[in-house]
């Protein structure tokens, strides 16, 4: 015990100590509320991470980020993600299996994404503008859990989807997806 | 001098009365669903969820027909706490599968206790699927596999349910319960005003969630629901993903040698789901793994108490033997075959 107590006290003096100067950023939404976080969870947008690389802006510099495409109550969202997941290890880039298992979701992540359809979809937009990989996938694996197993119809009632197909249309894609199935 | 098992010294064999029936007091220690009716002589235990021991299940692996005999179906059932498993996302397609290699008419044949449990899964599983809407179609298959177990059941013995009257009569009223909650399920639709619909999404963000599909009956599915999802299936990076997650480079080689001038992915996986079929293993997020040094059966997320763990010496010798090695995992198929069914 005493030794794993000496291993880790110093280390946390080095976070506590990184956490203090660790400078904050300031994420402004597409209506106009300012959130200060920090740069490292900021960061873990891709789209942020470059335009700060770009601009190199500096500590001392009060910079307020625009981001135009993502309200408040989205941002809110995506930051508390962002918070929660800032200390996850990169993931390993030879399983590229991985991001097929659609029920492969942390329960964190899907108490999180128990939300609304309209949210789902902007956190979608959100992840995708901000170029977020992480909280893309599991968005979009909490969409492809609602398609999986359910017959055309369901699928339109569940996304509220019109039938754009002709009936002599539909007949054919059906025909055709047969046909793969029985050969 | 006799050998005394752990099992024989501890107080595991007790009967303890739980709201579900009674049930012994080793099987009872590392399930929380279970709440034991308190009576006046029993002393109170506590089920606090961070001293409560992790589900898990040792077992008898090499298995002869007489040692499969000892290693009961309910009690695993009840230790690995299937039940709180299927609302985890994360474990509910293993449950399922699971629960569809059992259920049906072969069922008859298991012990009374087996199937009670059996069907309360069933039943939490049938509640789940109701509400989160999730995977209709293996719901549907469970409960094509329930009618025909309702049948035979029937007419198990002379024209009448074999075994207790008294418990059949349990199970067919839950029977009943859980196809009436089936008939009952609804897909509910989000609020026409709902912004943004899914269709609004930009095609790159629609192809990320289509890329997710591993199963091609979905991709059909989304296919064959409006024009701008068929035209998304129809590109052969999809098809050519699908093939990737399923079979390995050597299987898609064999494939593809046979005709080299144009490939058709879609054609490409059809073919290949027809030589090899699908491998089961890559269907779960998560399976029941078997530690190899203490042969238990438990969860991968939730670990295990392993021998390798406690005893210092043991781990020595794992040491000197070339390092731990990772528990295996046990696919649904694999699980039932511990046990004489």
């Amino acid at each position: 015990m005493s030794t794993l107590n000496t291993v880790k006290s110093p280390a946390m003096n080095v976070n506590f100590f990184a956490f203090a100067i660790m400078p904050n950023i300031k994420l402004q939404s597409s209506d106009g509320e300012t959130f200060e976080i920090d740069v490292e969870i900021a960061k873990c947008s891709v789209t942020i991470k470059t335009m700060l690389e770009d601009l190199g802006m500096d500590e001392e510099e009060e910079e307020v980020v625009p981001l135009p495409n993502v309200n408040s109550a989205i941002l809110r969202k995506v930051i508390q993600w962002a918070t929660y997941h800032k200390d996850d290890p990169p993931p390993p880039e030879d399983d590229d299996n991985k991001e097929k298992r659609t029920d492969d979701i942390s329960s964190w992540d899907a108490d999180f994404l128990k939300v609304d359809q309209g949210t789902l979809f902007e956190l979608i937009l959100a992840a995708n503008y901000l170029d977020i990989k992480g909280l893309l996938d599991v968005t979009c694996k909490t969409v492809a859990n609602m398609i999986k197993g359910k017959a055309p119809e369901e699928i339109r009632k569940t996304f509220n989807i019109k039938n754009d197909f002709t009936p002599s249309e539909e007949e054919q894609v059906r025909k055709e997806n047969e046909w793969c199935e029985e050969k | 001098m006799p050998f005394i098992s752990k099992d024989w010294r501890s107080p595991g064999e007790t009967w303890v009365k739980t709201q579900e029936g009674w049930e012994k007091k080793k099987v009872l220690e590392n399930c929380k669903t279970y709440t034991k009716i308190s009576r006046g002589d029993s002393s109170e235990e506590e089920n606090d969820p961070d001293t409560a021991i992790q589900p898990h299940c040792h077992i008898t692996i090499k298995c002869t027909k007489e040692i499969a005999g000892f290693n009961e179906l309910d009690e695993a059932v009840k230790r690995l706490d299937f039940r709180s498993a299927v609302r985890d996302v994360r474990r509910f397609n293993y449950i399922c599968a699971l629960l569809e290699l059992l259920i049906g008419q072969q069922m008859t044949a298991l012990s009374g206790c087996s199937q009670k449990a059996l069907l309360a899964m069933l039943e939490e599983v049938a509640s789940h699927a109701t509400t989160s809407q999730y995977n209709p179609r293996g719901f549907r298959r469970l409960l094509g596999n329930l009618r025909a177990l309702r049948s035979a059941e029937r007419d198990a013995c002379w024209g009448g349910p074999l075994g207790s009257q008294f418990l059949w009569h349990q199970h067919a009223t839950k029977i009943e319960r859980i196809l009436n909650m089936a008939a009952e399920m609804q897909i509910c639709e989000p609020s026409p005003d709902t912004r943004p619909k899914l269709l609004q999404l930009p095609e790159e963000c629609i192809r990320e969630i289509i890329l997710r599909l591993s199963d091609h009956r979905d991709l059909t599915a989304s296919a064959e629901s409006c024009e701008q999802m068929a035209a998304i299936v129809s590109e052969q990076r999809i098809w050519k993903e699908l093939v990737k997650f399923h079979f390995n480079q050597q299987q898609v080689e064999l494939v593809l040698s046979k005709d080299n001038h144009t490939i058709d992915w879609k054609e490409v996986y059809h073919s290949l789901k027809k030589t090899f079929g699908i491998n089961e293993e890559r269907q779960y997020a998560e399976m029941l793994s078997l530690c190899r040094y203490c042969r238990c059966l438990f969860w991968r997320s939730l670990g295990h108490p392993c021998i390798a763990d406690q005893c210092p010496e043991f781990r020595a010798r794992i040491q000197e033997a070339g390092g731990a090695s990772a528990p295996c995992p046990v696919p649904p198929s694999a699980f039932l075959k511990f046990f004489s069914l």
